[in-house]
């Protein structure tokens, strides 16, 4: 599966196509993802917005609104405890004085405590400020609200009354306007932050349109993504297959062609004499050998799809594999006046496969080597022992190296897929059904094993065949002789 | 119209009749009338928490009681504070401080406010809380209350030198009066 000619390989795939194509592969999962991914997104979006909002409009109710019903307590009780002082004024019954002394005195109480409540909570210079005003004229109002209240009980009314209007009504009105510009205070915090919220709750809503509006220009984008990957896929795959019954075609006219004019020879007595007759005959065997071949591989391609392959596993020494596979290709190599290099290392520890089908997976390699050797007319067929890098566990490695033409990078990632033919192959000349590596491909994974390649344009691929060594050893001889059938479903 | 000295006569033998009556040996081991005995509860004198004066005597307490003193050394004007009449502390009060009854304390002020000797009138609260509460209020003011009826509002005044937990205590409410 390589290219002839360097100069014919094809354009990479564009990004915007290469990114369809991982779409093609994942739609489902990937628009899943896209899905969850943009939801969440827009949840936290909106989690966010609605708590930044909820927070702010807390703030405003705690420190606005909470703020103006304190000042409106502290107001009520500060006039509580006049009204208390003044009541004593009216009678001369000493324990009712004394009852509205102490309802003064209570009242007082809750008001020096919202006082302190206040200074406690107050940030801003300006509520620092005026809470400090708000004690001082208090706690004056209250010396003199003391001695209004004894001057009441000792039963000198005019004294208290003087009392009251030199010092207590001056003092209690300081305390009130103290109290009026607290209020004042709460009032312009409270616009303030109805300002910051309405700001806030239009920033949101901003941000909420512009989610949306991107969520729903990024799902569209999604759906047209993956509508057209999968178009483009069946388009693909129509065009794949309308080539795979062309090459099938030509691969069976040929021989079919060469019968045909080879028996209507015969047929018309041109053939003459014993040797010409065999040697018709050698003709028509072949050509239906390469027919049935064909037909023998499509076959296998469509049991592998079916899953209804059934391999017979058995411990296999590598250089049965080797010389099996050397020697169905034996006639194809002579042909093609290839050179073979075949280094087989000695004593390579036992497999458990299926000869035929990995006799046939080499085959295929050695037979894509002969295909693309280009102009050197060299392959190496190669089996070693190696450690796996990354499980430490061993494996013997088999390679069909060619030094032909190569595999474009961008047709690396399609090899392997059913059909698939470069179009610089195909452009030159070199038939092939598309099938060969693919089936390849699933016979070394239904051995356990994998087949990887490495390729350079130019230079020649390998093709390496993975196939791991079974973990309890078992001698070569007794190996050999406990055949032990395994069946496995591909 | 019997003679000067037959009118006499019948004055010393009723006195005498009198004194007779009334008079009443001491038991041996009970304390008199006038001492002082720790199992009755005490008369506790409380005046205002910010008054300066923390001890008094018996007979400056009375002087005090009776009117005949109108300022504490402050300057501030003495106001008297009494329970109803009828009440426990009030009766103790009047007999031990005074050494008066009910009607002669009443006479005392009713003469003394119309012939000036006394400055202060009394003012008559219902309650012992309300007397607590009063001298609370008030910085010249004085009054009394059980003992277990006193808190931190008020200061409690040394009688003699001595506050109402001393054994020697003197005010101190008779079982007939006490609850």
């Amino acid at each position: 599966m390589s290219e002839p000619v360097p100069n014919a390989a094809p354009a990479p795939a564009p990004p915007r196509d290469r990114a369809l194509g991982v779409f093609s592969r994942y739609p489902s999962a990937l628009l899943l993802l896209v899905v969850f991914s943009v939801e969440v997104g827009v949840s936290m979006f909106v989690i966010r917005d609605v708590r930044t909002a909820s927070v702010e409009a807390q703030q405003m109710y705690a420190r606005s609104v909470l703020g103006l019903r304190q000042i409106g307590e502290l107001q009520y009780q500060a006039q509580e405890t006049r009204r208390s002082t003044l009541y004593a004024l009216t009678t001369t019954d000493s324990n009712l004085q004394v009852e509205y002394a102490d309802q003064s005195r209570e009242a007082d109480r809750r008001v020096t405590e919202g006082i302190a409540e206040y200074l406690k909570q107050a940030r801003m210079p300006a509520e620092i400020e005026v809470g400090r005003g708000l004690h001082r004229d208090w706690s004056a109002y209250l010396r003199i609200r003391d001695e209004v209240l004894a001057s009441i009980l000792e039963g000198s009314a005019k004294e208290a009354v003087d009392a009251d209007l030199s010092g207590g009504v001056p003092s209690f009105e300081r305390v009130r306007q103290d109290l009026e510009q607290i209020k004042r205070l709460y009032d312009q915090q409270a616009s303030e932050q109805l300002v910051r919220v309405g700001a806030s709750s239009r920033r949101s809503i901003v941000r909420l349109v512009g989610v949306v509006c991107f969520t729903l220009i990024f799902a569209t984008f999604a759906v047209w993504a993956i509508q057209r990957s999968r178009m483009l896929s069946a388009v693909q795959f129509a065009k794949l297959q309308l080539e795979f019954v062309a090459s099938i075609s030509h691969e069976l006219r040929t021989p079919l062609a060469v019968i045909h004019s080879a028996a209507e020879n015969i047929a018309d007595g041109v053939v003459e004499g014993k040797e010409q007759l065999a040697r018709y005959g050698a003709v028509i065997r072949n050509q239906s050998r390469q027919i049935t071949d064909l037909v023998n591989e499509i076959l296998l391609f469509a049991s592998t799809r079916n899953k209804k392959n059934r391999y017979t596993l058995r411990p296999l020494q590598v250089s049965q594999i080797v010389d099996l596979a050397m020697e169905n290709t034996a006639l194809l190599v002579q042909e093609a006046g290839l050179v073979v290099e075949q280094q087989v290392e000695p004593d390579l520890p036992p497999i458990v496969g299926d000869l035929s089908a990995l006799s046939h997976c080499l085959q295929n390699l050695i037979g894509n080597a002969i295909k693309y050797s280009g102009q050197s007319h060299w392959i190496c067929v190669r089996a070693l022992l190696d450690a796996a890098r990354k499980t430490g566990n061993r494996e013997i490695q088999i390679s069909v190296q060619d030094r032909g033409i190569g595999i474009h990078k961008s047709d690396l990632p399609h090899i392997f897929e059913p059909f698939y033919r470069s179009p610089a192959v195909s452009a030159a000349q070199i038939h092939g059904t598309g099938l060969g590596l693919l089936l390849a491909k699933s016979i070394a994974e239904a051995m356990n094993g994998k087949l990887t390649v490495e390729s350079k344009l130019g230079a020649g691929s390998t093709f390496t065949l993975h196939l791991p060594i079974p973990q309890q050893k078992q001698p070569p001889a007794a190996a050999g002789a406990r055949r032990r059938d395994v069946v496995a479903q591909k | 119209m019997p003679r000067p000295t037959g009118r006499w006569l019948i004055i010393g033998v009723a006195a005498s009749w009198l004194l007779g009556v009334s008079y009443r040996p001491a038991r041996a081991g009970a304390p008199g009338p006038n001492e002082p005995n720790p199992s009755r509860p005490s008369l506790a004198i409380i005046v205002n928490a910010s008054n300066p004066v923390d001890s008094l005597s018996l007979e400056e307490l009375r002087k005090v009681f009776l009117g005949e003193r109108s300022h504490w050394p402050n300057g501030r004007r003495i106001t008297l504070v009494m329970m109803e009449p009828g009440q426990a502390e009030r009766q103790t009060l009047i007999r031990e401080v005074c050494q008066m009854t009910e009607t002669g304390f009443r006479q005392h002020f009713l003469h003394g406010l119309f012939t000036g000797e006394v400055f202060v009138s009394p003012k008559t609260l219902a309650s012992p809380v309300g007397v607590r509460k009063f001298v609370f209020n008030v910085p010249g003011a004085i009054g009394y209350v059980r003992a277990n009826d006193v808190d931190s509002s008020v200061k409690v005044l040394r009688v003699d030198g001595r506050l109402p937990g001393n054994k020697e205590y003197r005010l101190r409410i008779p079982p007939a009066a006490a609850p």
